[in-house]
Parts: C-alpha cells; structure tokens; sequence
C-alpha cells in the first residue's frame, strides 16, 4: 500500500495532525588491514515513524512493521500517548509548526550500491593498504569503503509530501607507525564524507595519500615533542571541521539553548539575548547553515518534519544573528532558526540538529598565513577532541603539525594539542584563507539526544590564523 | 511485540539454516527492543515515542570466506523471502571476496535462555508517578521503560536467548542558577517509594549547590572522584585501553602496564564480572566469556580482552571478547574509606561527583582529557565550602590509577548503562570512588 493510501486510512483516528515518514536504508561497507580482507558488511534497514499531533503534543510511533494493524495500533499508541502527555506538555504547538512543502532530492552521486563491484572495491582498498607499506615500522595499513543510500518518503495530513534520496560515500585509510620511540598515526578520510558517489574517488590521488600518510606516520616517530608555550595557531580544514562542529554547530542548537539537552549533551554558554548582539568571533567570521552545497555531506530540500531548507548566515562579520533550531524550537525563543528538524533514522524523533555548517572562504592566501607569523605552529587532521556541557572550554589534539618561525615553516613536532574557551578563541581569529585553501568535508557521527541519535552533518572551511593559543604537547 | 518472542527467531532460524549448502555455515544475531522514549525538561513532558524494533545481523560464511549483512525481523512470512534474496546477494558477492585467515567459524556453545520479565505499571502510571514526585523542581532527562532482546542462534545448534524487562529514568535537578546534580532510578522492579527517595536524595543535594561558585586556578590538587566519576572513566579505558588487537595495531593505551614497564597502585583491581547481571555473557558469535576475569590485579597487568578473531591473527587464547575487545560488565575492587570519612581524608581539595566528555589526549601515555560536570565542591579541612566553577583537567590513568591513588571506598555503585544508539543498550559498570592525592586541572 502507497504511504499517502496508509496515511488515509488513519483519518478515522481524528487526530489533530499525523505525519508519516518512512525511511529506507542501505549501508555497505569493507575494510582491508595489513593487505588482508577483513570483511563486508551490507546492511538494510527499513521503518515507519508515526507522528501525531493531540492538543498541541506531538508524540510518536515506530514500528519496522508494515502490517496495517500494526501501523494502526502504533499510530493509536502515539496519539494516546499525545493526549496522556498533553496534561504535562512542555510548550504546545500548532500547526504553524508543521509547514506544507511538496518536493523531492536527489543526491548528485552517480555510482553508489548498485554500481558496487566487490572484487574492485576489493582490489582499490588491497592496493591502498599496500601502498602503506613502505617500512616494516608501518605495523598497521588500513582502508575503507562505506556507502549508504538512504530513501526518506514523509507525508502529512497538511498536504506536505516529500521524497527524498541521500546517498553518501566515502573512502579512508590510515597508518600507524611503530618503534622504540612510541606510536604514531596518521590518516585520511574519516571526515571527507560526501554526496558525491564513487565516480569522485581517483585511484591515483587516493594512493598518493597512501603513500603520504604512511611516509608522514614515520617521519612523526623521530618528531621532537610539541612544544609547551602561548603561540600563533595555523588550523587545516581537516582539524577546522571539528573545532566549527563542537565550537559553534552545538553551542547554536536551540534546544540546547532550551535546556531540553542538559542531562545527555548538555545546554551552551550562548543565551536567547545574545542573538544580534554577541560578538562571537573577530570581524572575519562568516558562518553559514547551507544545505545547497551540491555534493555536501549533510544537504537536503527539507528537514523530517517537512520545513524547506534555505541557505542563512548563522554568524556574519563575526556577530551571532541565528541559531540552529526547528520551528518548535523557533516558536518557544521567539527567535531565527533553520530548517534543521532531523532524525537519524525512522526509529527516532527528529530534535534540532545541525546540517552542513560552514566557514565561509576569505581573503588570505596560505602563503601570507604563514609569512605574518613569527612565532607559531600549523597542525592537521584531528585526533582528539573534548569540550564542557557549555561548549566553552575545550581541548583538541591533531595528528600533524609543523612549527613556524619567523615566517616559514620548519620542524616537524609530535602529539600537538591546543586548547582554549570559544568567545575569546573564535575572536583570537587573524587571517581566514581564500579560495584556494577552502575544503569541504562531512562528519558520519555526530551524537546527541535523549534517546540517543547519530546523524550526519557538513562542514567546509578554509585554512584559519589564530593568535596567542595556548599550544602542548604529550608526554607525562 | 510477536518478534520479541523465541519461539520466531528459532522457526525463522531454521527455514534459513535448511538453505545452507555443505560448504555454508551461518550465525544470526537477534536485537529487538518495545521501548516507551519520555523526554523531560523542567519536569514537563517534551517528546514521546512508543519503538517496536527488530533486526537480524547475519555473518554467513562460504568455505575460507565470510560476509556480513541484515535486515528488519517482522515475525511474518515476507522475512524469509527476505532471508533468500539476501542469501543468494551473498552467494555473488562472497564469489568476489578473497579469503580470510582469522575466519571465526560458528560452533556449538550451547543452549541458554534468560528472561527476566517482572510485571511492571503501565506506562502512563510510571511517568505520571515522576513527574508527580518531580513537582516544580526543574528536571531534564529521560525515562524510558519496556523489553530488550539479545540472541544468537547459529547453523550447529547453538542458540542464546537473553530478554529483559526495565525502565530507568536517567535525570538531573537544576537550581535557579543552573547549577545541576544528576541522578538515575533504574531496575526491573519499579518501587514507587524508592523514586520518591531518589527524586528526594538528589533535591538535598541540589541544595548544597546553592552557594556561590568558586573558581578554582588551574594546578594540582588532592581530589575525591565518585563512584559516577570512576564509571566515566571505565567508559573511556574501553575504548582501546583493554584491547588486545588495540595494543598489538599500535592504538592501546596502556602499552607500557601490557609491556611490564609499569605498574599501577596495589590498591587499584580491575576485571570483568558477569554476575553484575547487567550484561549476557554471550558475544556476537555465541561464544561465553568467562564468570569473572582479572584485568589488572593489584596494579599489576593480567589480562587484556581478546576476541576469537584477534586471537587467530596472533597466535593467542581468545577469551572470548567481543569483536571490539571492549569491557561488557567491568567491575572495580573497593578498599577501606568509609563513606563518613571521605571529607575528612580528601582535607582540601575537589569532590568531583561526575566527569564529561572523556578523550585521550595522549595515549602513548595513557592521558585523557575532560571536564567536571555537576555536583562538584570545593572542601576545606574537611567541609565543603562552595560548588565550583566547570574545570578541565588532563591526567594520565598511571596516576589516577597508580601514584596518586591514596584510598578506594569501601563502597561501589552500580551504573546501568542507559545508552540508546540505535537501539537500548544492556550492561553496565560498578566502580568504588577513589581518594587522589593529585589531579591535574588545565583550564
């Protein structure tokens, strides 16, 4: 039976408001470690979300079933638990929250699942675990495929009917080199997710970066140790996507502002005052929620309760304009927010989320970057990251790093960590790189939610200057 | 939920197993779960989701090769059609597929079946109980309640079957000034007088907060870490700390105990034990890991988890990990504090009620980063003098664990895990609080 025929057949329940939103998913994913396979895994999953509207609550309903009774008796349940829950609502809401859009997405990708061929993904990911192999200190060689197709069909009673095709690929690797001196890591990948299908992935550059990483995971096992002391901090995108995602995607999430988040992933420094007046970051900051990047892990024509996705400026010339928040959220702050209503799957209710938050390009070149400083270091690729339940101070640690000194790179250095508070850091932001240095990545796993959800997000930066950055290294 | 009953899973099982040729073995991993989601925030309802859920891992394996796949489970006759078109996508792909030396073969381990089905309220009856004991305290959490199932089943006539029944209302109070303390009410057994205590308990405490709060400076400092604290920092030593394939592909943090080159504190024992009851002893594969095993006794290495897979890579004895090697029950050794004592032993220093967002910051040597979080006071000879402001700290588990560790509580408490990706997580940890006498803050 067609969703909208199922949807019309649950009229008789007079509810207030029913959404369906089926959700259609097929992963697939190999590994190769040391040249041997260490399996495929394909996955399917495929489910219904109810959700009812009963005096102003919205409660839900999902079931992997697509029997008629049980999608009746699960919608029953949801508006049962609607009314029961009205008598303790936290903020009641009306149909103004439940806009009608009609439209369909399609991700750009051309060769996804079913162009999937198991002995050439095989033999790509044999050659990249080979390519690593270049000392008997690079003890662990690994690569990854991993693609996902997801089919989301959500329909409403207000008319709304949207089709939705997200298909995501990606491709990593990573070496880890090994000697008397310790453990060294290095990577690529893990958060170079995208649209795009495996037509994007050249052969010859994804063994190159083999060859790169395993070289540069070597070179780091005879590194001196990341200097201790306040310097000028240079961040690569593939460290920026991070320190965007914790800094400013969550601190911005309505709900968090809300208090609905405290007791899991907790609330933000940032208050309901502050949008218009705060000054987050120094005149160069330009964020944006821009869900029409083409190819951008985290784009889409509408969020799962059917709100049309726009591009719009979160921070711009460094002021805080809006936050990351559905209409529900919008509606209890009186307050701007985007069409970022998500949920990982079918099995969840969609809460405020972010989609692809991006640093918008500037002016600089790398060059310049790095001839301004006298006295500074230039790190890559994230290894580690942790941040307080108000997203203010936080810590990270980066894979590689190269110190500069007056005005050119110099000695490589290992374990490099920084840390710092969020305010005074993004307002610490010197020089933002142009064009040339913009990259555009996505993140699989970004967690939140009572109960749990994972869901994916964008982000795309340049290369960014920061000044007088509290910089460690590892080490007792 | 007719897919959360055995009597499915097992007709369903051997329809599939009948399939398989002479060359073919098969081993199914069964999750279901009918759960109620209650999100809370000012003791108010914000959203709620009935979930019926049901799925089916299978690792299907073809002579020397193995391939895994799954799908929704419905308890109808469309899953075994399902079940053969999946099957035969296999049979091409595993074609394709080189052959894999640390194949883990199904075998027979036996058969178990565990349920644990309490009767308890309705639903509604529960939650109108929370939030009625709640009354105008400000509480954010969640509470959730219903049926999770774990099975395995495989082609050689093993089949585990592990069903529950619980609920747990995973919550923190907050004052006017925002400062929180975070509680949890979790069995199988709902008591109606328990959750007015608990709700109450964390009320009292509440009100120690509403002092003003002290900035501590950066440095060392003695400090007192919680039971709730401890457990945190169980979570973060799963992730790649007791892992013998973490250690052996150069990811491990705690290489240098592993390698003898150091030791902990006498005082400190660490081992995974089942009769928590929290966790099936089963793992993906069927295989039963041991009632109880050391980790680190006396500060000294033992063991690391050590799945069959890794065990056929090196050469060693598995002990029936699960294929991630990660701690499924693990259980901390109390000491001698005495709960009376503990403000009088800390002196001056940190209590620190719970730990957040955990990471290594360097795990050549064992260091993790974090932050407090909650009920944290500043105590001066003895009495706590003022909550404190939020503080980083970067400590390395050879000192937590070893140098700095003074006494351990003669008490532990237990914490359910309330995780809920994807599906309701079981198991859980139990760890005593712990007295350091240093603890690095950074910011």
């Amino acid at each position: 039976m067609k969703l909208k025929e199922i949807l019309n057949s649950l009229s008789d329940l007079k509810a207030d408001y029913i959404s369906l939103r089926e959700v259609h998913s097929k992963g697939l994913g190999m590994s190769v470690r040391n040249e041997v396979f260490e399996g495929l895994n394909s996955s399917e999953d495929h489910g219904l979300m109810i959700e009812v509207m009963m005096n102003g609550q919205f409660a839900y309903g999902a079931t992997n079933s697509f029997e008629l009774s049980d999608i009746r008796e699960c919608a029953l349940k949801a508006k049962n638990a609607a009314i029961e829950a009205s008598r303790f609502s936290l903020a009641k809401f009306s149909l103004d929250e439940r806009p009608v859009t009609v439209g369909e997405y399609k991700s750009p990708g051309k060769v996804g699942i079913d162009g999937f061929n198991p002995k050439e993904a095989t033999e790509l990911l044999m050659g990249l675990s080979n390519a690593m192999k270049l000392h008997e200190h690079v003890i662990s060689r690994s690569a990854y495929m991993q693609m996902t197709e997801m089919q989301t069909h959500f329909v409403a009673t207000n008319g709304s009917d949207i089709k939705q095709n997200i298909n995501r690929t990606a491709i990593g690797m990573s070496a880890v080199a090994s000697s008397e001196k310790g453990n060294q890591r290095r990577s690529y990948g893990d958060d170079q997710s995208t649209q795009f299908g495996l037509e994007k992935f050249n052969k010859e550059k994804l063994t190159a970066t083999a060859i790169r990483i395993a070289s540069e995971a070597l070179e780091l096992l005879n590194a001196e140790e990341c200097p201790t002391e306040t310097m000028d901090l240079l961040l690569a995108p593939d460290q920026l996507y991070l320190q965007i995602h914790e800094s400013i995607g969550h601190p911005l999430e309505l709900d968090r502002i809300l208090g609905d988040e405290r007791n899991y992933a907790g609330w933000s420094f940032v208050k309901p005052s502050d949008f218009g007046t705060l000054k987050y970051g120094s005149p160069l900051m330009n964020i944006t929620f821009d869900p029409t990047l083409e190819g951008q892990y985290a784009s889409y024509f509408a969020d799962d309760i059917g709100n049309k996705a726009t591009k719009e400026y979160l921070i711009k010339d460094g002021v805080l304009l809006r936050g990351l928040g559905s209409l529900e959220s919008q509606k209890r702050l009186n307050l701007p927010g985007v069409a970022s209503q998500r949920a990982t799957s079918w099995n969840r209710a969609p809460i405020d989320r972010m989609a692809n938050v991006n640093l918008e390009p500037g002016t600089s070149s790398l060059e310049d970057m790095i001839k301004s400083v006298k006295r500074g270091i230039f790190m890559q690729t994230n290894r580690s990251w942790s941040i307080d339940d108000y997203r203010n101070k936080f810590q990270f640690g980066c894979e590689y790093a190269r110190l500069i000194e007056d005005g050119k790179l110099t000695k490589l250095v290992k374990n490099p960590n920084y840390r710092g508070i969020t305010a005074p850091f993004w307002n610490q932001l010197k020089m933002v790189g142009d064009k040339s240095t913009f990259e555009v990545g996505g993140l699989a796993n970004c967690g939140k939610g009572e109960p749990n959800q994972v869901i994916f997000v964008g982000h795309a930066s340049p290369v960014c200057l920061f000044s007088n950055i509290e910089v460690f290294g590892g080490g007792k | 939920m007719k897919a959360l009953q055995s009597s499915y899973l097992e007709i369903f099982a051997k329809k599939v197993f009948n399939e398989l040729k002479s060359d073919e073995a098969l081993t199914l991993n069964f999750n279901g779960e009918e759960t109620l989601f209650s999100r809370l925030s000012k003791a108010k309802v914000r959203q709620v989701t009935n979930l019926h859920q049901a799925f089916i891992d299978f690792a299907f394996i073809k002579g020397n090769k193995v391939i895994n796949f799954n799908m929704p489970f419905r308890a109808d006759e469309g899953d075994f059609s399902l079940a053969l078109k999946k099957l035969a996508q296999a049979r091409e792909w595993i074609a394709a597929l080189p052959e894999d030396p640390y194949l883990v073969r199904p075998k027979y381990y036996g058969v178990t079946k565990e349920e644990n089905l309490n009767s308890l309220p309705k639903n509604e009856e529960m939650m109108g109980q929370v939030l009625d004991f709640a009354g105008n305290v400000d509480l954010a959490g969640v509470f959730s309640s219903g049926d999770v199932v774990r099975a395995t089943i495989n082609s050689e006539g093993q089949f585990h079957w592990f069903k529950t029944r619980n609920f747990y209302l995973d919550y923190s109070l907050y004052n006017e000034k925002q400062k929180a303390v975070k509680s949890l009410y979790a069995g199988s057994e709902w008591n109606s007088d328990d959750l007015r205590r608990n709700i109450k308990d964390a009320e009292y405490k509440l009100g120690l907060m509403n002092r003003d709060s002290k900035k501590v400076a950066r440095g060392d400092y003695r400090v007192y870490l919680a039971p709730s604290a401890v457990n945190e920092l169980m979570g973060t030593l799963s992730w790649g700390g007791v892992s013998m394939a973490a250690h052996q592909q150069g990811s491990g943090s705690l290489k240098d105990l592993w390698q003898k080159k150091k030791v902990m504190s006498p005082k400190f024992t660490l081992k995974e034990d089942y009769s928590l009851g929290l966790s099936p002893r089963f793992n993906e594969a069927g295989e039963l890991a041991h009632p109880e095993m050391m980790l680190i006794e006396k500060g000294e290495f033992r063991n690391f988890l050590i799945s069959t897979r890794t065990a056929n890579e090196y050469k060693l004895e598995s002990n029936n990990a699960s294929d991630w090697e990660s701690m499924r029950s693990p259980v901390i050794s109390t000491g001698d504090l005495s709960r009376d004592d503990i403000y009088k032993e800390l002196g001056t220093g940190l209590y620190v009620s719970d730990l957040h967002y955990l990471n290594w910051s360097d795990r050549e040597t064992a260091r993790i980063t974090g932050m407090t979080r909650y009920a944290c006071f500043w105590v001066e000879n003895g009495e706590i003098v003022s909550p404190i402001e939020d503080l980083r700290f970067d400590e390395s588990y050879y000192n937590i664990f070893g140098d700095a560790l003074e006494r351990v509580t003669n008490f532990a408490e237990v914490s359910p895990s309330t995780g809920s990706y994807f599906q309701r997580d079981v198991g859980g940890s139990k760890a005593p609080g712990v007295l350091l006498s240093q603890f690095k803050f950074t910011l």
